[in-house]
């Protein structure tokens, strides 16, 4: 499983990040950085919840 | 393929019962399907969180082009926003919108909104009693959007009236709708009026022009820029903050709870969103025969998305019709969702998560008069809130 970021739709509202921690963060700049992309069964809830709470619909799993 | 026609119910969405407590009607339609056609309105109600959360997301079967207000005068007057086109031209629009309202563009602000609603919390703990909508629902989000935009004087006092008038107008063509078109108008006027001069240097809206003088936005834009800023994020705004006064006021546990653990602030804000979200109604257009959760949408139809119905969705929420702060339901869908979710949730964010922290602090229990209300087309607001007393923290 691979998380996708639509960066021109992300506009740095951090819920993610929130969500699934271990898998991205806002730089300082407050632009979304994908730690992992690449994520096995472990962390898959936590990215479900990550794309989930995303209010502009801009991760997605694939 | 054979089409199901999806039930129809005989319920007009912007009658002033439905308005004043759309709640029961909201379950009627639910329970009926998770699409209602009501003729009344010459529409098709989403009703269940499923079918609306999927439509706010497919922006090509549900086009807001045109199509947002339950008017045909509002939807023109909105050609050319944001709010009211579909990708790509949404996209360029929404970035020049959202430049300035995104959490990172916010973030110096932060320190200043939580002094100003901790100080505007202190001074009415200290007076012992009063009113929630004027002192404090209106009075803080109008100062946070004055210094923001960087306006002053007359257009500060006109601005509740102006905010309400310019939601109130994406209604039918009802009595409402009439009598606020006159005055949703001057807040249009004064906005493609506003000059860089007239605002405040180093203020938001200083730099909304800025931008435009730079070639960053399309020449002429910046007045429609602040004019969504504030025709959508006034008076959607002061309804929350007034529903968090009411809510977390009528339920001391619940409010004990967020003072015993502050971290609880933004889950807080986001039941009391979904409890009672600032928005009744919003419109789209199915722009093909559709169909969802097995009957169908006509092409051409005008769609009618109610957020509250979806928010108490049984399928979707456990014990919908609590309130209950430690759910933290962060797919509410009180701010939408998709490309059109609300562009101003972060400075919204900011402003809800200050007032919760400061009720919190400075509060242990509110003894408050029943709300009253007062019907409007589209935001649901409390219009007066008594606090008989304030027993401090």
């Amino acid at each position: 499983m691979k998380i996708v970021l639509d960066r021109p739709r992300c506009e740095g509202h951090g819920l993610c990040e929130e969500a699934a921690p271990a898998l991205m963060h806002l730089d300082d700049d407050g632009e979304l950085v994908l730690d992992r992309e690449e994520i096995g069964d472990a962390e898959a809830a936590a990215a479900n919840a990550a794309v989930r709470v995303c209010p502009v619909a801009a991760l997605r799993i694939a | 393929m054979s089409t199901v026609a999806p039930p129809t119910a005989d319920v007009d969405l912007f009658a002033d019962d439905v308005l004043v407590d759309p709640y029961p009607t909201y379950a009627r339609l639910r329970e009926l399907g998770a699409v209602v056609h009501l003729p009344k309105n010459e529409a098709y109600a989403l009703t269940r969180y499923d079918v609306i959360r999927d439509a706010l997301g497919d922006w090509e079967t549900f086009s807001s082009a045109g199509a947002i207000g339950f008017n045909p005068m509002v939807n023109e007057a909105l050609t050319g926003t944001s709010l009211a086109s579909d990708p790509p031209i949404h996209t360029q629009l929404r970035a020049a919108l959202t430049e300035n309202l995104t959490p990172r563009a916010l973030r110096g602000l932060k320190g200043q909104i939580e002094e100003k609603a901790d100080a505007l919390v202190a001074e009415l703990v200290e007076k012992g009693s009063f009113e929630a909508i004027d002192a404090l629902a209106r009075a803080f989000p109008l100062e946070v959007v004055a210094d923001l935009i960087g306006f002053t004087g007359h257009v500060r006092d006109n601005m509740p009236c102006w905010g309400q008038a310019a939601m109130q107008v994406i209604g039918p063509m009802n009595q409402r709708t009439a009598e606020c078109f006159p005055i949703a108008g001057e807040l249009y006027g004064w906005c493609s009026g506003v000059t860089a001069e007239d605002l405040a240097p180093g203020s938001v809206g200083r730099g909304i022009f800025e931008a435009e003088a730079r070639g960053a936005i399309p020449p002429g834009t910046a007045g429609h820029i602040i004019h969504q800023y504030l025709g959508a994020g006034v008076d959607t705004t002061i309804a929350a903050i007034g529903n968090i006064v009411a809510l977390l006021g009528a339920r001391p546990d619940q409010l004990e709870l967020v003072r015993t653990d502050p971290s609880l602030a933004p889950a807080a804000f986001n039941e009391v969103l979904r409890f009672w979200p600032p928005i009744h109604a919003w419109g789209r257009k199915a722009t093909r025969d559709v169909e969802v959760d097995g009957v169908t949408i006509p092409a051409g139809s005008k769609v009618a998305i109610l957020f509250g119905a979806g928010n108490r969705d049984p399928r979707h929420y456990e014990d919908p019709d609590e309130l209950l702060v430690e759910r933290n339901p962060v797919d509410h869908l009180s701010f939408g969702y998709g490309p059109h979710g609300c562009a101003g949730q972060g400075l919204a964010r900011l402003e809800a998560h200050a007032v919760i922290g400061a009720l919190s602090r400075r509060v242990e229990r509110l003894v408050l008069d029943p709300e009253v209300r007062v019907p409007s087309n589209i935001t649901r607001s409390i219009d007066e809130l008594a606090v008989l007393e304030v027993v401090p923290a």
